[in-house]
């Protein structure tokens, strides 16, 4: 059983997930290392060519370098994403464990739950950033709305059928408290699960991010936001100037590969140590 | 001989999309479908409730967003009076429910002034279209990609399948749009501007539903259905791509464990055709391939309206995103409504199908 829970996963480490997550690191500390000043930066070079010389990615209509801007992006939507991430996972994993309780209120909670689910999550995080009044904070909080209710169900649904499992029952009979079943025993069981489930969610919460800034809501201008940047290179597409848009694309991509991917890995390592 | 007798038994077998109909399991479904039906009222009522409380519990100034930027206090004030913000949340939620359950209306529209259910004609209609659209190339390339994925299982073509699966599902859909624009429109020339559904020069008559391609050809207005199309096939591209990434993973997993059921392999083991083996195998990944389908219609409804954007659309999801920038409440809340509704409306007649083709699923 061991194995399933975090100590096993880090012993198994797995070549592949390890490379991506310290991919990410160093995607992270290489955007707060290079310097970045918006103000600075715009209308410095009217210059909007892309290819080798001194604007590798090109500049954007404003003159902006969009290598730096792609860089600086990274500084913003990353550790946004990452606190979204966190945010959900904080309330999403007691509220699974609570929910995973056979009660009447667990089965109310749940039901609320589909009923919530009902609507279009995305769009509900749209009309709460915008009509909140385009906060930062916001949008963590429109992130962790998508997110909560996936990790409540995940959580849940493995807890349920860890409370079957004889251990718990030991756990149960010695007269372990409700709190310390499902803290420490039925917890560090779903940690596994849990973390598949975190870098999938760091995913998502990267494409919503860029598709808030897109649509203009939760990041204002100067900042630099993946998403923003789509946006103001999308006229660009249709005239030939695909860099501006492009390379911020890239960007997004290769964070929601890399994430992806180790959530991927991290999948196949569990079920490898739980089948061993 | 023998094997002639064997031919003749598998033929008697229910054909792969025939379902096995009895009288007791008539009486079984309509009793489900009974109750499943008696919970809908109840469930309309808390999909409505929900979508005023969702909106109107956000702290919005939407009074000061229609006054405008420069507006004094008392101008904003004045405007919040008028739009019967300065009341309390719970006398609004009765004005809101009484108004709806009275005279079904939705309310009126801050800036337009237009009654919202007509906005919902108006463009619902447009993005049920693409979502069709959307959903036929996605179901016919995800589960063509599934299914010689889990034929050719582990061999080079199921690793292209993975491949187009795992870069799919990295690419926002939005993004998508724009590579597919840029690849498709400005650098191959194969396709229109994105300029909607139909071109900047071309004005539908007579319009029915409002969505372009399916009003001409009704109408049968050939040369603009030509057109239509053409404006829709990129759209419905990104879309249909984006999600079809989905339909093969969940394909490939469901009809790769089917090729190695039981049923698969007694059907191999009399020698049947390939195609028929398919079949059977196919049976098996229908109602997960169904279920799939149809949540993501309902969730497309506002989940397809960054991609409308993209490609000036103008749908439900476009309209309603540049609403929620206004902070036009009564429409957001008429959105969210709708949306809900329909996920509600498309659950109902999925949970009845699943129950009528897989009489596996229990009962209860």
């Amino acid at each position: 059983m061991a194995s399933r829970g975090l100590v096993g996963a880090l012993r198994r480490i797995d070549p592949i997930a390890a490379a991506g997550v310290l991919l990410v690191i160093s995607f992270i500390v290489i955007a707060y290392a290079v310097p970045y000043s918006p103000i600075d930066d715009a209308n410095a070079h009217r210059e909007s060519l892309v290819g080798p010389g001194k604007y590798w990615f090109g500049t954007d209509n404003l003159g902006r370098d969009v290598f730096r801007r792609v860089l600086a992006g990274a500084r913003l939507d990353l550790p946004l994403a990452l606190s979204g991430m966190a945010v959900s996972l904080i309330l999403g994993v007691p509220l699974g464990l609570l929910a995973s309780q056979k009660s009447r209120w667990a089965e109310r909670f749940m039901r609320g739950l589909d009923m919530f689910q009902a609507f279009p999550l995305l769009v509900l995080a749209i009309v709460l950033v915008a009509l909140a009044g385009n906060h930062l904070y916001m949008v963590v909080v429109a992130i962790a709305l998508i997110n909560t209710p996936r990790f409540i169900r995940l959580v849940r649904s493995e807890a349920l059928s860890l409370r079957e499992s004889r251990f718990v029952e030991a756990a149960v009979a010695i007269g372990a408290t409700r709190a310390r079943v499902m803290f420490r025993h039925l917890l560090p069981n779903t940690t596994g699960t849990i973390l598949v489930q975190a870098s999938l969610t760091a995913a998502q919460s990267i494409v919503v991010i860029a598709a808030l800034a897109y649509l203009g809501i939760g990041i204002r201008p100067p900042q630099a936001s993946w998403g923003a940047m789509i946006k103001d290179g999308s006229q660009g597409i249709t005239t030939g100037q695909w860099w501006i848009a492009i390379f911020p694309g890239i960007a997004v991509f290769i964070c929601v590969l890399l994430f992806n991917q180790i959530a991927d890995r991290l999948e196949k390592v569990l079920s490898r140590g739980a089948r061993g | 001989m023998r094997s002639v007798a064997l031919r003749f038994e598998v033929a008697a077998l229910p054909t792969p999309l025939q379902s096995s109909i009895s009288p007791d399991f008539v009486r079984h479904f309509s009793l489900f479908a009974a109750k499943r039906l008696a919970f809908v009222p109840a469930a309309v009522l808390i999909v409505i409730t929900l979508s005023f409380f969702i909106v109107n519990l956000v702290p919005s100034d939407a009074a000061r967003e229609k006054a405008g930027g420069l507006a004094s206090d008392a101008d904003v004030a004045a405007v919040k009076h008028q739009l019967g913000l300065d009341q309390d949340i719970w006398h609004r939620y009765a004005d809101f429910m009484s108004n709806l359950l009275t005279h079904g209306s939705l309310g009126r529209s801050y800036y337009s002034d237009r009654p919202v259910w007509q906005d919902v004609w108006l463009f619902l209609p447009s993005t049920i279209e693409l979502i069709v659209l959307s959903l036929i190339i996605a179901t016919v390339v995800g589960v063509g990609a599934g299914t010689i994925g889990a034929h050719f299982k582990n061999r080079f073509p199921d690793f292209v399948v993975r491949a187009f699966v795992t870069i799919t599902q990295a690419i926002p859909d939005f993004f998508l749009g724009l590579l597919l624009i840029f690849l498709i429109f400005y650098k191959a020339g194969w396709l229109p501007a994105p300029t909607g559904q139909n071109g900047l020069l071309e004005f539908p008559e007579h319009p029915i539903t409002h969505a372009v391609l399916f009003d001409s050809i009704v109408n049968g207005q050939w040369r603009l259905a030509r057109s239509a199309f053409s404006h829709a096939v990129l759209p419905a591209l990104t879309l249909g791509i984006f999600y079809s990434a989905y339909f093969a993973k969940t394909a490939r997993s469901v009809i790769g464990t089917a090729f190695d059921s039981y049923q698969v392999e007694f059907a191999r083991s009399l020698g049947l055709p390939d195609r028929q083996v398919l079949g059977y195998a196919f049976r098996q990944a229908r109602t997960p391939i169904i279920t799939y389908g149809s949540i993501l219609f309902a969730a497309l409804i506002g989940g397809a309206a960054i991609v409308e954007t993209v490609f000036a659309w103008g749908g439900y999801g476009q309209f309603a995103i540049e609403r929620i920038l206004h902070l036009d409440i009564p429409e957001v809340q008429g959105f969210i409504m709708v949306a809900g509704l329909f996920t509600l409306i498309i659950f109902l007649v999925l949970d009845l199908l699943v129950i009528f083709l897989d009489p596996r699923v229990s009962i209860g």
